[in-house]
């Protein structure tokens, strides 16, 4: 535990170097788009605790479950679409559950994405003493009967999970419909059957294999990130440096409502910036189980609006939209 | 009779449950052979021949109440949806003044009792809920000391 | 390390004076949180980890406060089901049946202590054997496929068949009805929204807390006046009642048949306190000498089946998160939040790495156990003074306490609507002599059933035969036939004995 001196410090520290811009956000809120307890919980503490020491007042996490996050977005898109102090989580989920037209009328257009709080990426994860010992080996497996393995996750069909299981099919030229998909109810579940024989092949997150390495029951045979990961995942290969073009990044961030002032904006993408650059933030982000990918501002929002354009295109290829 | 009446208001839901689990519900494309509108199509034929036994040989023929106790539930039912209605904007404290006080009092409590423990239940529910056990309850009009 | 050494010292860790105050701590607190209406076990963690954090408590104490929680919610929710006939969460509606009427007999400190005592065999039992056979099950628990489920809801289906009442169509009709509300939402296997409407408020389906306090809080609200101003009222006997070792003698099979099964149903992942506590009621109902006759006018049987039931599932939920870090319930789903939050891995390697952490925590179920029946059965006839309230001040509360509990966790004002809509349907239904624990239930396992059922075929690409091709669904069939069957043959046999007597 870092000690109230040493964050007091640090506060003090962040005061006297980001000016008076900072001054504006009060009673700054994180609205978590679920119950307490899961991913978006997670994002808004490290907003919470990340963000402190460039924030005069302590910040409020607040519950706004329902509909996957719509109740959220159609709250941020119609009334509070100005609230300067307050940010809402969000995942790639988020992002394609937007793409696919699941929060109905309301786009990328409607929000501004502010921030990030990190990132964890998707894995391909099997049995210990299953007969798949590399990637290779399932996918000369996918290539010789694309429903002779069957793949789980913790999500339904057009789902973040599924997505993964798509673009590792569509890297070998099989169609994503073909194959024998099981959707479970939540990663607890998925593992389950995989470690039961439900399954042959999981799709997961990096972030919830912690827990499992080195146990010797499942097998990660290729992360789904851009590069190798850092420690203690360096050993692990990616799918795209063993030749298959699949790479699933789970991005977590936070948007507001899109008629915040510039200012207010900026104030809170600089207040990202500056704790971007501290040791204290990367230790958070690595507590809760993330990677660093840190961006915020102008640059995010843009990345974002065109990440959810690939996801459409994604998905319109998948013939989940038309 | 109310069984009949119930039991028709149940078959025009189980009517239109039924034309959006056949010609609505539908997945762009599915792994399980059933698919998101095979279960409620089961489901909607059940209940559509448990709705018409009900119809046909109902039990229960009367729902016995007299015309003052028809008016007080109606009355709690409107006093329960203002209190949702004030639940937020005019926060936990004051919204749960009123609506104590008024069913204590239309239940019978003298107004004075009725207010009393109308402010009790406010504060102490506030006091409890939201101090000792760090709930979440709206603030409201008192949201800045509250 | 074997059983003996580990846990002698996780006791050392769990009697550690801090660690006990902190148990006896979670446990009133949880307690208290559980017996308001509408806060269970999985929001009053939920609500509660934030402030266990922020304490800045070493994690094995921390951890120790949150399972005192746990376990102290899931007794306390048994206090308004008897109390109020208002169950605190999901896996509290079977209490009502048996439990209330006791209460309006006069004897709620009776049904209070007794269903402590029940509470109590169900989770001690259920450490007990987490401690002696925790791997072993948790290995067992995840070979249960889905077509396994699949099974088991047959089985669950089959002893709630003693739900019937005297109308059995009207049943039937309520539990479609709870299984219709359970359609509603997004679609766990193609993601495609049913009978949302376009209101993002069910886009993810409607909360088991949502039905529970509005089929049952609100429903029993509306009847609490309509029997009032009607005139009708009777002030309820306020006896001394207290549990007799009689009482517990009458009982003893019932609580050890159900925290067998309840245990075993809360080590599944996927399914906990709900299904547990219905089938257990409903397996004991089927096994009653008398037919079933009495249950739902306050049979002790009916009481403390689902209440050992409930507990000894909610014990069976912490293996598999502790020996293989998969959470098998929603709360256990946040405790396993919580140990990533201190840094914890659970998993299989816990119990080597950070050993204080895994027995500890189980020495501290064992306290926590002892714990709250010390603390639930003097109070229970503190409990029972609750019923001396007036009804005019009565009836008010449990709107301000339904309205906390479903406001608080979720913080959404359209939830307030929904439940005051589904306590008018209940209402309804109660009034045309509907029984609403069917409904309720229907509710709890049709999800189950549907999205289980389709994953087995998913798996198996549409062949029907993957249904009966393990061997636990074969038992669990085999066992569905016999829990219908046993009964009828039963009655058979004391109709021929008494005709051969007479």
């Amino acid at each position: 535990m870092k000690s109230p001196l040493k964050v007091a410090a640090i506060a003090l520290a962040a005061t006297l170097m980001s000016g008076p811009a900072l001054a504006q956000i009060e009673k700054p809120e994180c609205v978590a788009p679920a119950k307490p307890g899961g991913g978006f919980d997670l994002t808004c503490r490290i907003a919470q605790q990340g963000l402190a020491p460039q924030l005069d007042d302590p910040m409020q996490v607040t519950f706004m479950p329902g509909g996957i996050g719509a109740v959220a977005i159609n709250l941020f898109a119609t009334t509070r679409t100005d609230d300067p102090n307050a940010i809402v989580a969000f995942s790639s989920g988020s992002l394609l559950n937007i793409a696919t037209g699941k929060f109905g009328k309301w786009t990328e257009d409607d929000v501004r994405f502010v921030g990030t709080a990190g990132a964890d990426f998707g894995a391909v994860v099997v049995r210990e003493d299953s007969p798949y010992q590399t990637l290779d080996d399932l996918m000369d497996a996918f290539k010789e009967d694309v429903k002779g393995v069957v793949v789980g996750a913790g999500g339904s069909v057009g789902s973040q999970d599924w997505m993964k299981a798509a673009l590792l099919l569509k890297s070998i030229g099989e169609e994503p419909r073909a194959m024998r998909y099981v959707a479970f109810d939540g990663g607890g579940d998925a593992i389950a059957g995989l470690l039961g024989g439900s399954i042959q092949a999981y799709m997961g997150d990096v972030g919830e294999m912690v827990p499992h390495l080195g146990a010797g029951q499942m097998r990660i045979l290729a992360l789904m990130s851009p590069e190798r990961l850092p420690e203690p995942f360096a050993e692990y290969p990616t799918a795209i440096e063993l030749g298959y073009d699949a790479e699933w990044t789970i991005l977590r961030g936070f948007y507001m409502g899109k008629d915040v002032s510039d200012e207010a904006y900026n104030a809170w993408a600089d207040a990202f910036k500056a704790a971007y650059e501290t040791e204290a933030f990367a230790q958070i982000q690595k507590e809760k189980g993330l990677m660093p990918l840190n961006m915020a501002g102008d640059e995010l929002d843009a990345s974002v609006k065109k990440r959810i354009a690939n996801l459409r295109d994604v998905a319109r290829e998948a013939g989940l939209i038309e | 009779m109310a069984d009949r009446i119930f039991a028709a208001v149940v078959l025009a839901v189980v009517l239109g449950y039924g034309i959006m689990a056949f010609a609505v519900i539908k997945a762009p494309f599915q792994y399980d052979p059933l698919g998101p509108e095979t279960w409620p199509q089961i489901l909607t034929v059940a209940a559509a021949l448990c709705g018409l036994y009900v119809l046909l040989k109902p039990d229960v023929s009367v729902m016995t109440m007299t015309g003052g106790t028809g008016i007080r539930l109606v009355v709690t039912i409107g006093l329960l949806a203002a209190y949702a209605w004030a639940y937020e904007p005019l926060g936990f404290i004051v919204s749960t003044i009123i609506y104590s006080a008024a069913m204590a009092f239309m239940l019978g409590g003298s107004a004075g009792r009725a207010i009393a423990f109308g402010v009790v239940s406010g504060v102490a529910g506030y006091l409890i809920g939201a101090w000792l056990l760090d709930l979440n309850l709206p603030g409201g009009v008192l949201g800045d000391w509250a | 390390m074997d059983v003996i050494s580990g846990l002698s010292s996780g006791f050392a860790v769990a009697l550690l004076p801090l660690n006990l105050f902190l148990v006896l701590v979670g446990c009133f607190a949880g307690t208290l949180i559980g017996s308001l209406p509408g806060i269970g076990p999985i929001n009053g963690v939920a609500i509660l980890l934030p402030i266990a954090y922020g304490l800045g408590l070493p994690p094995e104490s921390a951890l120790i406060l949150l399972a005192g929680i746990y376990y102290g919610a899931e007794y306390g929710g048994r206090i308004s089901s008897i109390l109020l006939n208002v169950p605190g969460d999901a896996g509290a509606v079977m209490t009502t049946l048996d439990g209330n009427p006791l209460a309006r007999k006069g004897e709620a400190g009776r049904a209070l202590s007794l269903s402590a005592v029940a509470s109590f065999c169900g989770g001690t039992i259920a450490v007990i054997l987490m401690s002696l056979f925790g791997p072993l099950l948790a290995s067992f628990a995840v070979t249960f496929s889905p077509a396994d489920y699949v099974a088991l809801m047959v089985f669950a289906f089959a002893s709630l068949a003693s739900l019937v009442g005297k109308n059995p169509i009207k049943t039937l009709l309520g539990a479609l009805m709870g299984l219709m509300l359970a359609t509603i939402g997004i679609d766990a296997n193609t993601g495609v929204a049913r009978y949302t409407f376009g209101i993002p408020d069910i886009l993810a389906g409607i909360d088991f807390l949502i039905v529970v306090i509005g089929l049952f809080g609100m429903a029993e609200l509306i009847h609490m006046v309509e029997v009032q101003v009607s005139g009708k009222l009777k002030l309820l006997p306020i006896g001394k009642s207290f549990v007799s070792w009689r009482d517990i003698m009458t009982v003893k099979w019932t609580i050890l048949r159900s925290s067998l099964i309840g245990f075993f149903i809360g080590v599944l992942p996927g399914t906990g306190a709900s299904v547990a506590s219905a089938v257990t009621y409903g397996t004991e109902k089927r096994l009653d000498p008398d037919g079933g006759r009495t249950f739902g006018q306050g049979n002790i049987r009916g009481l403390a089946a689902p209440e050992a039931g409930n507990n000894g599932a909610a014990g069976g939920a912490m293996v598999p998160m502790l020996t293989l870090g998969i959470p098998g319930s929603g709360t256990t789903a946040i405790l396993l939040g919580a140990l990533l939050l201190f840094n914890v891995q659970p998993g299989p390697l816990m119990f080597e790495m950070r050993p204080e952490i895994a027995w500890g925590l189980i020495a501290s179920m064992y306290i926590g156990n002892v714990a709250l029946l010390v603390i639930n059965l003097p109070m229970a006839g503190l409990f029972a003074r609750m019923l001396t309230i007036p009804q005019k001040y009565l009836t008010p509360l449990i709107a301000v306490l339904a309205f906390i509990g479903v406001y608080s966790v979720v913080g959404n004002p359209f939830d307030l609507y929904m439940i005051i809509a589904l306590g008018l349907f209940g209402w309804v239904l109660r009034k045309l002599d509907f029984a609403l624990a069917p409904v309720i239930l229907g509710f709890v396992l049709g999800g189950l059933f549907e999205d289980n059922l389709r994953r087995a075929l998913s798996i198996s690409g549409g062949d029907w035969s993957i249904l009966v091709s393990s061997g636990n669904s074969i038992v669990l069939y085999g066992l569905a036939v016999l829990i219908v069957a046993v009964p009828v043959w039963l009655a058979r046999r004391q109709r021929s004995r008494v005709a051969t007597d007479g």
